[in-house]
């Protein structure tokens, strides 16, 4: 609504707002200098610039092997990638679906099962850790690349429906109609018209389900028992012991794990606002 | 080309929505290559029964016949129809073209064929332009028309429009409505057509069905309702102002309501409700019924007065006169206008002999 | 199926013949295991795989992967948490130890009722580390400690005489034994309210008081205070060796006898072992491979490279070891040592001296009453068993109800047919059935399991059933005051205070930046807009690593930020204000771009026509804010804040990493509480479920609360 905004005002504005920029960077930055900086321990200085510059902390990160020479970092991120990949998508195809339904159709049991989603999200999740453990095991799936995916899909399932049913109930019926009346088949109708008007939510959907698994580590380190199959939260782990942490590694390495996601964050940014907030908004 | 026309045929039509009742057993029958509108106050069945004969509703009982086929348990998609909705529903991902190929597309129609169709439906509502915007950069009238296209170039036997110009304003509702029924003469295929106003059915139609509170109440051309009502309900419904009702009783040779007393036509007996169509009446300095003006339309040389009468408001029409809010003037009809009803409404007991032209 | 081909590559790796062996080691220690591993492999044709696992994550994931076949053949770990082992089952007895190989302690330390488990490869014990560029002989009394430390200390040039981690009670250990202290009555329980503890505890605080010693001491600060000339004597281990700068000239002594008692300071001795899992399905080959890394090159390897102490005795002729300063040294001290007791109560020692330790260093408790602090303590943690309870009255209840539920939902059902009312059923159903299916299985068992835990006491691997008693001993507080922070309701207050801080400043933050951000014609607006989400971007334990670090009282950004502006620095984790605030800060980082992209969004939905129409009617900018920004971002904002209170209250990495409960779990909120309960306090599964639970009622009081707010379903 302010479309003159007075010179000392914009300056203000500006300088406001780098101001808090730099509030929020400076950590950012703090850890980039520990990474980059040749020693392994924190240093007391409030510069956020590293005063000598190494890059053997992300040389050892990237290079690390295990005893019998193999690239541990190499499989492990590999391992990461494979895990995040296969969650979002495993977890998408479930949401998406279940999500669908719960906006669309009416069935037995439906209010009740969504309350249930919702209540299940406020029991601690370290408590269920024992009992899924157990479960795991009886499925044969205890160590294993697909149990992890399994897990981390069906945990982050509530909030994903959720957000996309929210999403869903925006897209007017109307839609789907014309498609019927299109000559478009169920299936048709769900992936020619309502997956493309849905797609705010579900890269939003996507990135959180990639998110979550790619950074989780308290599941990871439990279920996981082979080093090459560590996905890198686990691996960076290894970095903060009980009575020294390396910082220099741990620095390099969180900055190696946080790359992606921050990436991916910013490539999907546009869609998070509406991604978000479309089901509140418009509903 | 010969069109493909269908004639559409429902029997005991049935459907309810948990406790509510919608459709409350609608038998009725469209000839090939007409245009019928469905025409009721909002919450009267008749989009109900559209999506029903669309396929997009499943009714409770009774059959429908598309065709001559029973089409109870076909999909939307087997029927041969297509469907203008009230929203347009435009793919927002799609452009203009690729909204008008989508059905035919999903058909697996021949490229070619894809491309002529939709060249020949642009052409037809000269969209040719905008085939490539989508929808979002299109205009009220543009998004119409695209709506339309998308049926159009499907070539479907039976075209079903759900209050498709009502998110329209006023001139291009009026552009459009001469649109609509130039297609229809264009393609002479059958058009159901579902609308809450008056003056698109009595325009656009071969034939009128009047819906109330999920029944059928009449159905015939627009002017034989217009002449014609069988009850109140399409009485007041249909034409502008409304048509006025008193409540009287016949005395002798004349009905008597409360300050008037007006020759009584047909053998109508006992209480009664007269319908006098403001057409009909004639504000002026005598007649039989006394009022206060209350409002006051005036359209030009001529308009409607609005009077507060013993009986209850009756609007009439004026010419000329100097007619001003606060008067008290008096309203006489013009020849024989009653129609008569029974004191329910329910029923119509006599119409007066339509006459020609109606000025 | 992208799973199930996943799923078939872990199984393939099963049935060759391997050897697991999982361990905690970091740098040398790591390579020397592993080279030892190798050796194995070409003695036997072998192959070993090998697992590193930071320590303390080790032992719970032994105790849970073991008795689900999932563990590993053979497993490197301190003895002293043998017991525990033992009692769920999870080591096997030695057979083939020969007691004589190695040192006396070392072997007495992995005996438990008159039988051995697990082969000894190495020990460890503090010692004292002297800067030999001083001058100063070795102290052989505490008396003459002291003077020395006096002579060595500057504190007008931040110079100290004596540096050790004083606030853990594995330090504190050898100064409470050396003072005459007993860890054990003969009933085998803990009484810390002794004289000992009051005049070992006053002997510390007498050193800080007089700054022969720095404040709150951590690992990184003795290394530097060493390395830096600024400490004359460390306390420390054998790993220290490898923090010592080369160069810097020290020499390795026993800690000195207490002038007072005569008593030598006696530290805990570790014995680190390799232990044969029960569960192993080659027990001769994981006998023998655990036999050959405790002895003879093996040993020599992990003696060289990893700069252990050996456990075996014909380590120290081998002319390198011989030679070597460092591991005579250490064995000197050794024999001092007295093993760490490997009983289930040694375990829990630790919390309630650590507890009684950071108070009295802190100031905030008399030496005179830390006893007393630990003792109550100690006795809330280990919390008398409940009596076990019948559970066949719950059983006849659950049933009674599951009838009652079916019964009317068929009755509600009648009348209308099932098709009739859910014409789309099959296909609804359908849709949701790969999904339910999944939550159903992974979801709802475990939280259907999990809360039916807390009506069962678990302890060492056995579940019995005591009803309520777990909710009762929870909400009577048993055990401990109202106002400690132990109790539900202390850490209710701080769970409800921690969320309401939060969130109000997750909102008002996030809300004044999407205000500041809104005006699309704002140039660099994108810019902004992508710095200021980078916070959302960093997963959350490493943003709680980063700020823990940046809060650390020595070495933190923080801290130097004061610096500059005049400010002393702080120590945050000390005070309840500081740490809370603490965590405060990090949260509110991690969350307010969550809420300043809900909020740019909502902002955008409100059309600009309203505020010119307020502009008219003369409403002022705040007015404008008040009427017509706040009640039209209702809507949207409403759900987020709902979302965003759920997760702060259960936000665990946070309290767990940044304060870590700190100081004296008066931080801990009701997640990392229940978290401690089951995994650091003898695995109360029961008590920590029960916490669970009430956890769950209070978010779902709260969301029918918010229920009620929005007028609408919860998002």
């Amino acid at each position: 609504m302010n479309r003159t905004l007075s010179r000392w005002k914009l300056f203000a504005l500006h300088a406001g707002l780098s101001l808090l920029c730099a509030a929020t960077l400076y950590p950012v930055l703090w850890v980039i200098k520990l990474a980059l900086s040749p020693t392994q321990t924190l240093s007391m200085s409030a510069n956020p610039f590293p005063e000598a510059v190494t890059l053997d902390h992300f040389r050892d990160v990237l290079g690390s092997t295990d005893a019998q020479g193999r690239w541990l970092f190499g499989r492990q991120l590999l391992s990461s990638l494979v895990v995040s990949g296969a969650t979002t998508l495993v977890g998408l195809t479930l949401a998406v679906t279940a999500a669908y339904a719960l906006s669309r159709f009416r069935f037995p049991g439906k209010q009740s099962g969504m309350q249930l989603l919702l209540v299940t999200q406020m029991f601690p999740a370290t408590l269920m850790l024992v009992p899924l453990y157990s479960i795991l095991q009886k499925l044969n799936l205890l160590d294993s690349i697909g149990g992890l995916v399994l897990v981390y899909a069906t945990s982050s399932l509530p909030f994903c429906v959720w957000m996309l049913k929210g999403y869903f109930d925006t897209i007017p019926r109307e839609l789907e109609e014309a498609a019927i009346m299109d000559g478009a088949s169920p299936g048709q109708v769900f992936i020619k018209v309502v997956l493309p008007l849905a797609r705010p939510a579900l890269a939003v959907t996507a990135l959180f389900s990639f998110m979550q698994a790619w950074n989780e580590f308290i599941l990871a380190a439990t279920l996981l028992n082979d080093t090459t199959r560590f996905t890198l939260p686990v691996a960076l782990q290894r970095y903060v012991g009980e009575y020294k942490t390396e910082w220099g590694h741990f620095a390099a390495g969180a900055l190696i794990i946080s790359a992606p996601v921050m990436a991916l964050f910013f490539a999907l940014q546009k869609f998070l606002v509406g991604g978000l907030t479309a089901g509140a908004v418009k509903g | 080309m010969r069109p493909r026309v269908s004639d559409v045929r429902l029997v005991g039509i049935k459907k309810s929505f948990g406790d509510n009742v919608i459709v409350k057993g609608v038998d009725l029958d469209v000839t090939p290559g007409e245009f019928l509108v469905m025409v009721g106050p909002s919450g009267c069945g008749k989009t109900t029964l559209l999506r029903i004969i669309a396929g997009l509703e499943q009714a409770d009982a009774g059959d429908i016949f598309i065709g001559g086929k029973n089409m109870n348990t076909v999909p939307p998609r087997e029927r041969d129809v297509g469907m203008v909705f009230q929203s347009y529903a435009l793919y927002p991902h799609m452009t203009v073209k690729e909204n008008m190929a989508f059905g035919l597309e999903l058909r697996k129609l021949p490229r070619a064929e894809i491309d002529g169709r939709v060249a020949e439906a642009a052409r037809m509502l000269e969209l040719g332009p905008l085939l490539d915007r989508k929808p979002k950069a299109l205009s009220g009238g543009q998004r119409q028309r695209v709506a339309m296209g998308r049926v159009i170039v499907r070539r479907p036997k039976l075209f079903l429009f759900d209050e498709p110009l009502s998110n329209l304003d006023t001139a291009l509702r009026v552009q459009m409505r001469g649109e609509l029924a130039r297609l229809h003469r264009t393609l002479g295929v059958t058009m159901l057509y579902v609308t809450h106003d008056q003056v698109e059915a009595m325009t656009l139609a071969t034939r009128v069905a009047v819906f109330n509170k999920g029944v059928l109440q009449q159905l015939g051309a627009p002017l034989e309702l217009y002449h014609r009502p069988t009850n109140t309900f399409v009485a007041t419904f249909l034409g502008s102002p409304s048509m006025n009702l008193v409540d009287a009783r016949r005395e002798g040779a004349n009905f008597v309501g409360k300050g008037f007393s007006l020759p009584a036509v047909g053998d109508a007996q006992g209480e009664v409700k007269l319908g006098l169509r403001p057409q009909d009446l004639r504000v002026g300095a005598k007649g039989p019924l006394q009022g206060e003006v209350e409002a006051v339309e005036r359209l030009g040389f001529d308009g409607y007065a609005f009077l507060k009468t013993a009986a209850g408001p009756i609007a009439a029409r004026f010419e000329g006169a100097d007619v001003h809010v606060g008067q008290t003037l008096w309203v006489e009809p013009q020849g024989e206008v009653l129609h008569v009803f029974t004191a329910d409404g329910t029923k119509a007991l006599h119409h007066p002999e339509t006459r020609g032209a109606k000025a | 199926m992208l799973f199930l081909a996943l799923l078939s590559a872990s199984i393939a790796l099963a049935d060759a013949p391997v050897l697991k062996l999982w361990h905690g080691y970091r740098g040398g220690e790591e390579q020397a295991i592993e080279q030892a591993a190798k050796a194995f492999t070409a003695l036997t044709g072998t192959q070993v795989e090998l697992l590193a696992v930071p320590y303390d994550a080790l032992s719970s994931k032994l105790t849970s992967a073991i008795p689900h076949e999932a563990g590993p053949d053979v497993f490197i770990f301190a003895h002293e948490r043998l017991r525990q082992f033992h009692r769920m089952k999870i080591v096997a007895p030695s057979v083939a130890l020969d007691r004589s190989k190695y040192l006396a302690p070392a072997v007495d330390a992995l005996e438990l009722d008159g039988t051995l488990y697990g082969y000894p490869l190495s020990i460890k014990c503090l010692a004292l580390f002297l800067r030999e560029d001083r001058g100063f002989a070795a102290p052989t009394t505490t008396a003459e400690l002291e003077r020395l430390l006096t002579q060595a200390a500057d504190p007008s040039k931040n110079q100290f005489g004596l540096a050790y981690e004083a606030g853990d009670f594995y330090f504190h250990a050898p100064i409470f034994f050396g003072f005459g202290g007993v860890l054990f009555k003969p009933d085998g329980r803990s009484q810390f309210d002794t004289p000992a503890m009051t005049s070992s505890m006053k002997w510390v605080k007498s050193l800080q008081d007089r700054k022969l010693m720095p404040q709150e001491v951590s690992g990184a600060l003795v290394k530097t205070l060493f390395n830096e000339n600024r400490a004359a004597v460390v306390i420390s281990g054998p790993w220290f060796t490898g923090e010592i700068d080369p160069g810097v000239p020290y020499s390795i002594h026993p800690l000195p006898i207490v002038s007072d008692t005569g008593l030598p300071m006696a530290p805990f001795l570790g014995v680190e072992a390799a232990f044969v899992s029960s569960r192993t399905r080659q027990p001769e080959l994981a006998q023998a491979f655990a036999k050959f890394l405790s002895l003879g090159d093996a040993t020599v390897t992990r003696v060289t490279l990893g700069r252990q102490i050996p456990a075996e005795l014909a380590a120290y002729e081998n002319e390198v070891v011989a030679k070597d300063q460092m591991i005579t040294a250490f064995r000197a001290v050794a024999e001092r040592g007295t093993p760490t007791p490997n009983t289930l109560e040694m375990a829990r020692v630790w919390e309630p001296m650590k507890l009684a330790l950071r108070a009295v260093l802190q100031g905030g408790v008399a030496p005179e009453d830390a006893g007393a602090l630990a003792d109550r303590r100690y006795r809330a943690l280990n919390r008398e068993a409940p009596p076990t309870t019948s559970p066949l009255p719950w059983i006849i209840g659950i049933v009674i109800g599951l009838l009652a539920f079916v019964g009317y939902q068929l009755r509600a059902g009648r009348g209308t047919s099932f098709a009739r009312r859910f014409p789309e059923a099959g296909r609804g159903l359908l849709y949701v059935a790969p999904a339910a299916t999944g939550l159903f299985v992974l979801v709802i068992i475990p939280f259907v399991i999990g809360l039916s835990l807390s009506l069962f006491h678990h302890d060492a691997g056995d579940y019995t059933f005591v009803g309520l008693a777990n909710f009762t001993d929870i909400l009577t507080s048993k055990g401990y005051r109202i106002t400690e922070p132990l109790s539900f309701y202390f850490t209710l207050v701080v769970t409800l205070v921690w969320t309401l801080a939060n969130v109000v400043l997750h909102v008002s933050i996030g809300l004044f930046l999407a205000i500041l951000l809104k005006d699309p014609l704002l140039k660099l607006r994108g810019v902004y807009r992508v710095l200021l989400i980078v916070p959302w971007a960093v997963p959350n334990y490493i943003t709680a690593m980063m700020w823990k670090g940046m809060f650390h009282q020595q070495f933190g950004a923080i801290n130097a930020i004061l610096g500059h502006l005049g400010v002393e620095p702080v120590s945050w984790f000390t005070h309840w204000t500081t740490s809370f605030a603490a965590n405060v800060i990090t949260n509110t980082w991690l969350g307010f771009p969550f809420m300043m992209v809900v909020s740019l969004g909502a902002l955008q939905s409100i059309p600009t026509d309203l505020y010119e129409a307020a502009e008219v009617d003369g409403a002022s900018k705040w007015t404008q804010f008040r009427r017509i920004t706040l009640p039209l971002l209702k809507p949207a904002l409403l759900p987020a804040v709902i979302l965003g209170s759920v997760w702060t209250f259960n936000m665990f990495n946070i309290i767990y990493l940044v304060s870590g409960g700190e100081p004296g779990g008066g931080t801990d909120i009701l997640v990392s509480e229940a978290y401690r309960w089951a995994f650091q306090r003898n695995e109360q599964y029961g008590f920590a479920a029960a916490y669970s639970v009430l956890i769950f009622f209070v978010l779902f009081a709260w969301s029918q609360v918010t229920k009620r707010l929005s007028g609408a379903e919860p998002a």
